[in-house]
């Protein structure tokens, strides 16, 4: 049940407002998000793809937001056909039902970006090239920074693993899930992960999850979460029940996982940046309209991000 | 000079089917995890199950009342997300009486829309439920609100803290159970909130305001609503904005496990606690016994039936009763 039509209309607006003044030769450039607003990530894409669209003389940007309503992204990449944009850049609402839409605009000669989460392979014949984080990279990188600690701290040999993966049936939470459990095998073979539960991208969620974990199991040494955010609803279980020395891992530092660090509560996790990514869509659609060779997954760098080495990087601002 | 007699345990059965089938789930799950029972399990369920539960005091009185509430979710979003945004702002103590005034008054604008216009309660809280979403978006900007000096305040207390070894939100959920079920069962108001969902036309012959009863339940309701989020902003210190999104129906589900009619005039207080703590026990205990996450979705829908015809299957005093 989504009812976020006032998002949209707000976010049209917003677009006309950036567009500002169209020189002759300017590339026009559709975006339709997912859905602004529901969260912070979200939201500070959008303002970072509208400040580098806006820096930009020769782009006339048209930013348009889906509301997480599928009929309505398919009705805005035919509207952004209409208005004979030169690119489409979507962040897909889901992974298989835009497709169609997607090989319209294919059809129609518009080159198309995936941003942030790919289209389901069925439609990758007409989708130029995806831009976003590499999630299977970032499970991977997620379980190094674990390996490497509980080798650190001695216990690379006993560790046990518990996991909160994101929304079932989401891409990402896939990815990640898949990444971590392939890779902590290869650098750290003993270490076991006992049982993998989904936090549902939900810090309450994911505390409950955690409880029951606690309870569940009487050594738990580290727990790997889809995201910051989750992450931290875990480290509250984990402090609410006394169990201290526990290693959290998380991946998209959040804020909250960025100061949980600071505090030295949370081990680390994974830098990706919303404007990294607004800004690495917009390059790969102005390189795809320059001719420049652009790779079909064209990934931006999400570097690990440790107690050790968080000095190196801002705090999040979502 | 048996205390019972067979018609007696009938009759107690009869009453009480919904506790007896949240007592056979209980022995279920005990014997597949024997932790299941362990004290601070037990606590920790009613813990996470208080924020749900203080939610369905309220909707319980307004389903007696003969309405629907399908916003409390989205409410419950914006109690949180305002009192965490106004904390920072003016602090706590001037934010959580803020939080509780702007909450109610949703609260009192959908009571009026239900009790003096004679809106559909259904239309009018599916409308605020992305109404007031919306709302909780405009006030937060989308971005997720967080406390900024989380040691330095004391305003973790309504989540985190325990009073003799009893964590507060239980307290909180207890003692308003507790109230509520006063309120409902021995005041006039209570007998009126009956009469008004159980026959409108014979409430009106009676006296009894009916738009004023079902206004007022619907700012009882938002009440409710609002120490939810305070329990839920205290607990977490920092939420998304769609942090209550769902829960309406959770809900509603735990009112009607509880055995209060979707057509007004039946329920109690009581039931509706059970409901709560059937709903929190089995998503523990299906957590508990490692079920795989995907079969738990149809696990859950399945003991929420065998409950719910448990109990009316005691009701009736027999298993197979097809509409005749």
């Amino acid at each position: 049940m989504k009812f976020r039509t006032l998002l949209t209309t707000t976010a049209a607006v917003a677009a006309m407002s950036a567009a500002g003044a169209v020189s002759a030769e300017a590339m026009k450039i559709g975006i339709t998000q997912n859905n602004v607003g529901v969260d912070s990530y979200q939201t500070t894409y959008e303002k970072a793809f509208i400040a580098a669209a806006e820096a930009n003389a020769d782009i006339d940007a048209i930013v348009l937001d889906a509301g997480g309503d599928v009929a309505r992204q398919i009705a805005q990449v035919e509207d952004l056909i209409q208005q004979e944009v030169d690119a489409i850049i979507i962040w897909p609402t889901n992974g298989e039902a835009v497709i169609p839409a997607v090989r319209k605009a294919h059809s129609a000669g518009i080159p198309v970006i995936v941003t942030n989460s790919n289209i389901a392979e069925a439609g990758f014949d007409f989708v130029r090239s995806f831009s976003g984080p590499d999630n299977i990279t970032q499970g991977a990188r997620s379980a190094e920074i674990m390996c490497e600690k509980f080798t650190q701290m001695g216990i690379a040999d006993t560790a046990q693993v518990v996991q909160i993966s994101g929304q079932p049936g989401y891409t990402t939470a896939i990815e990640r899930q898949k990444g971590f459990d392939d890779r902590l095998p290869e650098v750290c073979p003993n270490v076991t992960v006992v049982e993998t539960q989904p936090g549902d991208w939900n810090r309450e969620k994911s505390q409950k999850v955690m409880e029951a974990f606690l309870v569940k199991y009487d050594k738990i040494d580290g727990v790997y979460s889809g995201d910051d955010n989750m992450g931290v609803g875990a480290l509250n279980a984990a402090k609410a029940a006394g169990r201290d020395g526990i290693i959290f891992v998380g991946a998209t530092n959040f804020a909250v996982g960025y100061e949980a660090m600071a505090a030295g509560d949370y081990w680390g996790s994974i830098y990706q940046s919303p404007v990294d990514d607004a800004e690495a869509a917009l390059k790969t659609a102005i390189d795809v309209l320059n001719g420049v060779d652009v790779p079909f997954l064209n990934y931006f760098d999400t570097p690990k991000i440790t107690q050790d080495n968080m000095g190196d990087y801002t705090k999040p601002v979502f | 000079m048996t205390a019972l007699t067979r018609q007696d345990i009938g009759r107690l059965l009869a009453r009480q089917g919904i506790l007896f089938a949240f007592v056979a789930f209980m022995v279920a799950f005990t014997l597949a995890n024997g932790r299941f029972l362990a004290p601070d399990n037990v606590m920790g369920v009613i813990r996470s199950s208080a924020i749900l539960g203080v939610m369905a005091l309220g909707v319980t009185f307004v389903v007696i009342s003969g309405n629907l509430d399908l916003s409390v979710g989205s409410m419950m979003s914006f109690s949180t997300i305002v009192v965490l945004d106004l904390h920072d702002k003016i602090g706590p103590a001037l934010a959580i009486p803020a939080m509780f005034a702007l909450t109610m008054c949703l609260g009192a604008l959908i009571g009026f829309l239900v009790g003096y216009l004679r809106l559909n309660s259904l239309i009018v809280t599916l409308g605020m439920l992305s109404a007031i979403y919306g709302l909780t978006l405009t006030w937060s900007g989308g971005k997720n609100m967080d406390i900024a000096d989380k040691a330095g305040t004391w305003f973790g207390v309504f989540g985190q803290s325990s009073v003799l070894g009893v964590p507060v939100p239980i307290l909180m959920f207890g003692g308003l159970a507790v109230v509520l079920a006063f309120m409902l069962a021995k005041t006039p108001f209570g007998r009126k909130v009956y009469a008004v969902g159980g026959n409108g036309v014979a409430a009106t012959f009676s006296g009894i305001p009916r738009a004023r009863i079902v206004f007022l339940c619907y700012v009882l309701s938002s009440f409710c609503v609002a120490t939810a989020g305070l329990m839920q902003a205290s607990r977490s210190m920092g939420s998304q904005n769609t942090v209550g999104q769902g829960l309406e129906l959770s809900v509603l589900a735990a009112v009607i496990l509880g055995g209060a009619s979707l057509m007004g005039g039946s329920g109690t207080i009581f039931k509706t606690v059970i409901g709560v703590l059937i709903l929190g026990f089995i998503q523990n205990g299906l957590l508990l016994v490692g079920l795989q996450f995907y079969v738990q979705y149809v696990v859950t829908w399945v003991i929420i039936i065998l409950a719910v015809w448990l109990d009316i299957a005691v009701k009736r005093g027999r298993l197979w009763s097809p509409i005749a």
